[in-house]
Formats: structure tokens, sequence, C-alpha cells
């Protein structure tokens, strides 16, 4: 394997895109097919990743990365602060491979989704291929604030594609995305600030104090010198050199004493430990974007607007940003405050289970259906999440993933009727099964594989988390039990929603709302909806029916993971709490 | 006779010693003259010329202090009045990019071009608002402050004042000349009573420093509320920005973006030298309370009340009162060396006021945008006057991958980094305000991409954007990402002309 994959990953549909530049703009067929071009290579460079990544390296979310490729980016000195490091710094575990694949895939889907898209074709690949840039950066970025630069640069392609391509209400729906997002990074950005101003790179402190030549010369021992050092504030400020690296910030060990997010630092507002609180507001930065109840608003309306490759991109891997940033940054930072709030996040996510589902069931317009369903299957990332056991963060990981393949295919199904109709009001159709056998098959599978059915990826996504919710009382201590017991009714809850929407458009005797007869052509699916369909339908049973395939990638990170979150966090609570009596 | 005949040769001596450290100035002030005289010729061919002489004028004072070399004699201030020290030379720098970028846009907009009277005039005292910029930057003698602030504000009312067929521009000038004159008293009172606690004008000494700490610890907040109220009404902070919007609606865009920067970035230099002396947490508590109310009801104020302005030149400047506001969190890092941060911080406002005036001249004048409805569907035919929008407006709210985010994230450290020292909260506060309004920031700042872009325009003239304002649109915005993606270039320059005093 060479050693620039990952870059290749992310630069691909970059480079895609500065050739679709080149091209001028009448020629919408071929800036389509670049656009597939590229999408196509990314796909097979994430597929060729995840062939060639050892699930059975040790890694833990601080070590054990693959592929690593690291490269000083931006280095300056101010003065009395010392050097700031900030590092081009790109890795994979088996909890960031999962999603890799994910948005490869999707990533083509999309395109081809994409092929109706007749107004301005230019400016919208322009801005898809850069979206998808920088999604697949935030999956692979090991520093916090090349994360950060991806993370905010997917706003504005987001932002202009709902916005320009988008249904009636675009600009509302376009405006609210942003402004949610925005809140939720800039939460993201104060902690970061607090971050890595208070952390060190071991390491490179070693070079610039003269123990080592280069930071890789720097071995074990010399690093644990140099965090034994820190702590006995025994280096000199001029040669700290701080870091935005997300490994070094899990190291408690790597923060500056006196730093307010130290963990002795015993320094508090508004009566919690400012780490608490930096927890809290990174949380919240990812929620919004997860979504969780109660900042899920904006995700039903920018579904609405938006066209179906954007909702489907939406769905399947732009939310799985949020639930990604709580298991790389957010646990792994504050496993402290992780432990500490577990039933806050686990409480968020059952709320988010029952609430959406319930909202679901309400809902007339099926996009507002599937985008409700979304918020109460990405309620299943964070209960597993907050469990701390190996299959709750395992269900977690996997729900990222099997939802993504499954979103896409619901976001799908409903562009197919929207295209023929014009109109997707539960109300307004009847019997469609009768007009459109095929395209009724794929519904049912979607909706089977959504509300998890046996058999289905999601159902082994579902059968995880609860595991480990229900496991968490004896194996953690931090969920009480009732908490998964009142997710389960979240899946009866989406088998009611499904089932009644299935039953009300698509069986029975044939009927249409007179006035949407004279537009409407309802013709079964054409080939370019069997090559997105299909293929996420086998992706979806195949893995259903063999979870090891994905499992097996990600399974020892997970469990380094748990490992590491729950032991640092019980210890690290412990002395927090110890400094505030 | 004899006492008076060695106190002038010494007199002489030291301005003959000192002088090396002021070439720049002696030539902004030579090509001053120059273009008053030539403005005399009634010859047409002279008067083309007048723009390039100055654009020559303020190149050779740039290429200047970029290379440095000129020195004085002495390592002493220059008749204790002026330090050339590598602030004021990076100052400098700013300032005479700020004449050059002048100059060139005054070069592509049609009515200063088209003057008849007074043209020369224009680019004279463009030159000396210069210099006056320059010599605040170098000022250590609160006499010497007032002076270069007058001389500024002098050049400034008549610029404002250029086209002066514009109903809006005589009001403007006439309100911008009552509040300066009004601060510019209020600050001279302060300053009376700083030379009566202190005997002494030099502010930067130590027998100035050791001066206040004897006196009254409320007769020094009076007094330093006073002079600021000068000071803000330069960088336009709250409450002394009443006139930025009227000025902004009707002085010349060219103008509009160096008050939006140079006087901006000036006055920030003086007051950060004027706080220096007010460092001491405990003495001066008072002070540095002050000055963080000013900079977050500027914050506030700036941000919030741009969301409700309907015209695009309404909307920066209430975008300028608040970057105006960050600027004033910097210098409240005490303790951190937050200096180069300022410095990085004022060459992003530079390059991003520029241009987003830039992008509205170009509006302005071959779209005829009047309001921010005005806008509506530019974007989609000139793509890149709307894609170059987007850039400058990214930078000003402070969104990566551009060097407003840089900038901002420079001096939220510092902010930080000295509530982690201090322990005080409103630093905190200060740091919580800065990033959320960011969020409020995004709000207005966008409305103008949103109109480029979402909305439809009626008309569908197709108008062609020159060459000369696509190639100044490009290279404004190339510096915002290459400081970006390399901020360290220009920061290991900052540190090092910082650390070379004279």
């Amino acid at each position: 394997m060479n050693n620039f994959i990952l870059s290749s990953l992310i630069f691909t549909p970059l480079l895609a895109a500065l050739l679709v530049l080149l091209l001028p703009v009448r020629l919408q067929q071929p800036i389509k097919a670049v656009a597939l071009a590229g999408t196509l290579v990314q796909m097979g460079l994430a597929i060729l990743l995840y062939f060639n990544f050892d699930g059975a390296v040790l890694a833990n979310g601080q070590q054990g990365y693959q592929f690593v490729e690291k490269v000083n980016w931006i280095g300056f000195t101010l003065g009395s602060l010392g050097r700031f490091q900030i590092d081009y710094f790109l890795g994979v575990d088996g909890i960031s491979i999962s999603m890799v694949l994910l948005t490869g895939i999707v990533g083509v889907i999309g395109v081809i989704s994409s092929w109706t898209i007749t107004k301005n074709v230019k400016g919208y690949i322009l801005l898809y291929l850069l979206l998808l840039t920088s999604v697949m950066g935030c999956f692979l970025a090991l520093d916090f604030f090349l994360f950060y630069l991806f993370f905010e640069f997917m706003l504005l392609p987001m932002y202009f594609l709902i916005g320009i391509w988008g249904g009636p209400k675009r600009e509302y729906a376009a405006i609210k995305f942003f402004i949610y997002t925005l809140v939720g990074s800039l939460f993201i950005l104060l902690v970061m600030i607090g971050l890595y101003t208070s952390v060190i790179d071991p390491q490179a402190t070693a070079v610039q104090m003269g123990f080592a030549e280069q930071s890789a010369e720097a071995g074990k021992a010399v690093v644990a010198q140099v965090q034994q050092m820190l702590q006995r504030n025994a280096i000199s400020s001029y040669n700290l050199v701080r870091t935005f690296s997300i490994p070094a910030m899990m190291e408690p060990a790597n923060f500056i004493p006196n730093s307010l997010l130290h963990v002795l630092s015993g320094s508090v507002l508004w009566d919690l430990p400012l780490r608490f609180i930096a927890f809290l507001l990174l949380f919240a930065g990812f929620a919004i974007k997860v979504p969780s109840v109660p900042v899920h608003t904006w995700l039903p309306d920018a579904h609405v607007e938006a066209p179906t490759p954007i909702s489907v991109l939406l769905a399947a891997i732009l939310l799985k940003v949020g639930g990604y940033g709580l298991i790389r940054i957010v646990y792994p930072i504050f496993p402290d405050a992780g432990a500490y709030f577990a039933v806050l996040v686990g409480g968020l996510g059952v709320l988010s289970i029952i609430y959406g589902a319930l909202n679901a069931l309400a809902m007339n317009d099926l996009k507002k259906l599937i985008a409700y369903s979304s918020v109460s299957h990405m309620g299943f990332v964070l209960l597993g999440l907050a469990s701390l056991t190996v299959e709750g963060v395992n269900g977690a990981v996997y729900m990222m993933f099997s939802h993504g393949l499954i979103s896409a295919m619901l976001f799908l199904v409903v562009g197919v009727i929207y295209d023929r109709a014009h109109d997707r009001m539960i109300h307004n159709f009847r019997g469609l099964a009768h007009m459109m056998p095929v395209y009724t098959v794929f519904v049912v599978i979607a909706f089977f594989a959504s509300l998890g059915l046996p058999g289905f990826s999601g159902f082994i996504a579902e059968l995880l988390v609860l595991v480990g919710g229900f496991g968490a009382p004896e194996a953690t201590g931090l969920l009480p039990r009732w908490l998964t017991v009142v997710a389960v009714f979240g899946l009866l809850l989406s088998a009611a929603y499904y089932l009644w929407a299935l039953q009300r458009m698509f069986f029975g005797k044939y009927w249409i709302f007179p006035g949407l007869r004279e537009k409407a052509i309802l013709t079964d699916l054409t080939t370019r909806e069997y090559l997105m369909l299909v293929p996420l339908a086998i992706l979806a049973l195949l893995f259903g029916i063999f979870p090891h395939l994905l499992l097996d990638k990600i399974g020892l990170t997970v469990t380094g993971f748990t490992e590491l979150v729950l032991q640092r966090g019980q210890e690290q609570l412990g002395l927090i709490l110890s400094t505030l009596r | 006779m004899n006492e008076q005949a060695a106190y002038l040769t010494d007199k002489l001596n030291a301005i003959l010693a000192g002088a090396g450290t002021l070439v720049p100035e002696f030539l902004l002030a030579i090509f001053f003259l120059l273009l008053i005289t030539l403005d005399l010729f009634k010859s047409e061919s002279i008067k083309r010329l007048l723009p390039w002489l100055a654009l020559t004028g303020l190149f050779s004072v740039l290429a200047l202090q970029v290379l440095g070399g000129y020195t004085a004699a002495t390592d002493e201030p220059f008749l204790n009045l002026l330090v050339s020290d590598g602030l004021a030379r990076y100052g400098g720098i700013l300032f005479s990019a700020a004449g050059i970028f002048t100059v060139l846009m005054a070069l592509q907009h049609r009515e200063l071009e088209r003057l008849k009277e007074g043209k020369g005039e224009f680019y004279a005292l463009l030159l000396i608002l210069v210099l006056g910029l320059n010599l605040m930057a170098k000022s250590v003698n609160l006499l010497m402050v007032f002076l270069s602030i007058e001389t500024v504000s002098i050049a400034s009312y008549i610029l404002t004042l250029t086209l002066k067929q514009e109903k809006r521009a005589v009001e403007a000038g006439l309100k911008y000349i009552l509040y300066g004159a009004l601060s510019a008293g209020i600050m001279l009172y302060g300053m009376s009573f700083f030379y009566g606690f202190t005997g002494t004008l030099a502010y930067t000494t130590e027998a100035f420093a050791l001066g206040l700490v004897q006196v009254d610890g409320l007769l020094v907040t009076i007094a330093a509320i006073l002079v600021l109220a000068g000071f803000f009404f330069k960088i336009s902070a709250a409450p002394f920005h009443f006139w930025a919007p009227d000025v902004y609606q009707g002085a010349p865009l060219p103008v509009v973006a160096l008050f939006s920067t140079g006087p901006k970035m000036a006055g920030i230099l003086v007051i950060l030298r004027f706080v220096s002396n007010f460092t001491d947490a405990t003495a001066f508590a008072d002070v540095q309370l002050l000055l963080g109310v000013a900079a977050i009801a500027t914050l506030v104020i700036g941000n919030f009340t741009a969301l409700w302005q309907k015209t695009p030149r309404r909307l920066l400047a209430y975008s300028s009162v608040s970057h105006a506001g960050i600027l004033l969190m910097v210098l409240l890092a005490l303790g951190t060396s937050y200096t180069s941060s300022l410095l990085f911080y004022l060459t992003v406002l530079l390059f991003m006021n520029f241009g987003i005036f830039l992008v509205l001249q170009v509006s302005e004048q071959r779209f005829g945008v009047k309001s921010l409805e005005d806008f509506s569907g530019i974007g989609r035919v000139q793509p890149f006057l709307g894609v170059m929008a987007i850039l400058y407006v990214l930078s000003l709210t402070g969104l990566p991958p551009l060097a407003g985010f840089m900038a901002k994230l420079l001096v939220f450290s510092n902010v930080w980094e000295a509530y982690t020292l201090s322990g005080n909260t409103m630093l905190l506060t200060l740091l919580i305000l800065g990033v959320l309004l960011t969020g409020v920031a995004l709000f207005y700042y966008i409305k103008i991409p949103y109109y480029l872009f979402f909305k439809r325009n009626q008309s569908q003239e197709k108008l062609v954007i020159s060459p000369s304002n696509k190639l100044l649109l490009a290279l404004f915005a190339l510096p915002l990402l290459v400081l970006f993606f390399k901020p360290d270039l220009l920061l290991h320059w900052i540190e090092q002309l910082l650390t070379q005093t004279l």
C-alpha cells in the first residue's frame, strides 16, 4: 500500500472539481461524467482501503492508526506562549474505516441520483464534489484544526446546494441549516481554543528541548520524560509546543499543569468543573449535527427542501459526522465527563428515538416522515455510545454505517415518487403497488431494513445497541436499565409508522389525488434507479447477514476505545470530583 | 545667550541624529509637495500623471519600510516624540499598503476618475493622511499623538467631501467634522489631566507610569476615559461609532475602504501603546473594566445593529464597528504576547476590507447596487464577482478556510491564555461573546451571497467587469487564502520585526 491513499481519498473529488471547473458550462453530460469518474475512483480507493485495513491491529483512538500521514503544516511562535503546531495529520482506525467506506459508496450513488439535475449543472457538481472532499476529510483528520477546517467547510456547499437547487422553501431551510450548524461549530471552536492552548505535543517539545533530533525519533522513554517534566512544571514556556493533535489531547499527561482544562486544575464555572462545560459544549456542537432532540429542528426542513441527492448525502454521511465527532473527539478527550453525563447523553438518545418516532407517525409528507425516522435512528447512536459497553459502541458505529446505507435508500425511494408525481404527501396516494410493483418492492425492502427486520444491517445495529444498553448497568454502571427499556418502544413505533405509511400509500385500491392525475406519470423504476437501489439493498442485506464483514474491522478499535474511555473516565472523574471538595 | 545657543545646537544635533528614522515620512511629505505643485499646472497630461505619482510615492515608502535599513545615529526617540520601533514600522507598511490600495481603487472609480477639480488635491490629501497615520504609530508623546490624529482627521474630513455634488457626502462630512472636533476636544482635555498627574506627556516612559500609580485611581480612570474617547472615535468603537454609518454612506468607496482600515489600524496601535501603562490589574482594575465594557459594547452594538441594515454600506459600517470590538478585545489579553496576533489581524482586516469594498464599488458602478436587494442575481450573471464576494464575506465572518478565521483564532487564543493566567471572568465573557457573535455576524454577512445567488435578477443585462477590477479582486483575495494556509510566513516576520526596537 502506498503512503498517500488517505490524501488521495480526500482530494480525488477536489481534483475532479478542478477538472469540472475547466469544462464549459454547456457540456452538462461530460461534467456529470467527470463527477461520476471522480467519485468512482474515490469509492475504489475506499474499498481498497477497506480490504487492506488490518482489523487485527490494536487501536484505542489514541494509538493504532493505520496509513498515517503526518506533515508539519503550520508552526509559529507567539512570544511567551511558546510554539504552536498544526499538522496535516491523517489516519484510519476501525471507527473511521466504516465511515470512509460509507462515504465512498454514497458519493457514487449521489452522483447517479444527480443525473436528473438540469439547473446550473456545473455549479451543482462543483459544490457536490467540494462537499464530498470535506466530509471525507472530516473522517480522516486526526488534527483538530484540520478536522475543524473540513467540518466548517461542509456548511457552505450544503448551504448553496439546498438554497439554490432546493424546493419552494429552500431559502429558509438553507439559512436555518447554516445557522444551526454554525452555532454548533462555534461551540466546538470555543473548546478547541481551550484545548490546544492547554495541550502539548511531547515529541515536538522533546525536539524543542534538544532531547531528540526529530519528533519521530523521540521514543516512549523520551515522551514519558517530557510528560513528567511537564507535570512538574519543569519546562520553560518557550519550549512548549502546543498542538492540535487529537490523539495528544487524549493523554492527560500532555496537559499543561496550570491550564484550565487539566484534570487537576480544579477550575469551575457556574459550579461545574470546566472540563464538564467543555464536554457539554462539544457535545452540543456535535449533537446538532447528529441531530439529537431538542436541536434537531433544522433537519426536517433541510431534508424536505433539499433535492433528492442532497438529502441522500445529508442523511447518509453528513449526519454521521456528528456521531463520529462524538466518538473520535468528545468521549476520548473528556472521558471523565462522558462517564459523568452518561445518563444525559443516553437520555437524549432515547428521547430522540421516541420523539422522532412519534413525530414520524404524525407526518403526512413521506420525506418528513423519513427525516424524523433519521432522528429516531440516530438516537440509537447516542444510546450505544453513552452505555460505553463494547456492544453498545459497536452498535453505535454499526448503526451509523447501516443508517447511511438505508437512509440513502429511503430518500432515493421518496425521490422516485416525487420525480413522477411532483408530490409526496402520503394521503394523496393509495394502492401504488398496482401501478409500480417493482418500486413497491424496493420501498418494502427499504422500510423493512430501516425498521430493523432481521437479515438487514439495521437489525444488527439495533440489537447491539440494545444488548449494550441492557448490559450497561452491570458492565459499566453508567445507564439505568429502564432507559433501554424505553428505547425498545422506539422499535415498535418505527414498525408502526413504516407499516402504516406502506398500507396507506401502496396497498389497497389504486387511487391518486385528482389534482395530481394530469401531471403524474407513474412508470416503474428506470435503469438509473435500479443502479442506485439494487446495490444499496444488496449491501444492507450483506451487512445484515454477514455482520463480521464490518465488525471484524471495527471490533478491536471499539474494544480498545471503550476500555480506554471507561478506565480513564472513572479515574479522572474521581480526581476531578476530589479537587472540588 | 550662550546657553540658548548650546540648547539650540543640542536640539539641532538631536534632530539630525534622529532624522534617519523618519525617512518614510519625509518621502511622503516630498511627494505631497510635488503633487500640490504639479496640480497647479493646467495641462491634461500632467493631471493624468498625478495618481501614478502618488502611487510611486506610496510604493517607495512601502518598499523602504519593508526593506528597512534607514536608521538613526542614536537609540533615543526622535525629540522624545517619535519612536521608530518594529511596531511602528509594521504599521507603516500596512498604512502605505492601504494607501496604495486606495489609489488603485480610486483609479477604478468612475466619478473620481472624471473629477474635474481637486483630483490632485485628493491624492495629495491621501499622502498626508498616510503620513499622519505613520506619525500616529510612531508617537510616544501625547501631544504628538494629538497632532498626528488631527492631521489624519483633517485629511479625512476633506476626503469625505471629495464628491461635493453628492448631498449625502456633504451631510456625512459635516457630521464627521462635528463628531471629530468634539472627540478631539475631549481627548485634549484628558491629556491635560495626564500632564498634570505625571508632569510629562511622554506616555511610554517610566516616569509617566510611576506618576500614574501615585494619583488617585478614580482620577486616572476619568482621564483615561477622556483620552480613550478620542482614540475610540478613530477606530469607530462604541459609543463613538455614530459617525461611521453616515460617513460610509456618503464618502466615495475608496475613501471608505481607507477609513475602515488606515485610521483604525493606527488608532489601535496608539491605544496599544497607551494601555501598556495600565497592565497592573489591581491598580487599574477600573481602566481595564472600562476597556472590557467598551469592547463588549462595541461587539454587541456592531453586530446587532448590522442585522437591521438595508444598505450594504451601512452594513459594512457596523461590521467595521464589530471588528473594532475584536481589536479592543486583543488589547485586554494582558500578560500574553498579543502584539503579533493584533498585527496579523490588522493585516487580514486590510485585505478583506479592501476586497469587500471593491466588490461593492464594482456592484455600485456596474449594476447600480444601492440596497442589499439590488444584489439580486448578480452572482448568477457574474460568477467571478460572486465567488470573490463570498470569499471576503466568509473571511469577515471568520470562517475557514480564510485568513479571517486564523486571525480570530489567534485573538481568541490570546484571550483564553490571558483568562487562564488571570482568571478574570470578564475575559471569558469577552471570549464567549466574541465567538458566539460570529454566528450573528454570519447572519448579516450571508445576506450578500444570499441576494447574489439565491434571488433572481429582473433585468438580464449582460454587463462586463473590467479585467483590472477582476485582477484587483483576485489580488485582495489571494493573501486571505495564503494567510490561512501558511500564517506562519507572516507571523515569523512580524515576530522578527517586533524584536528589533529601533
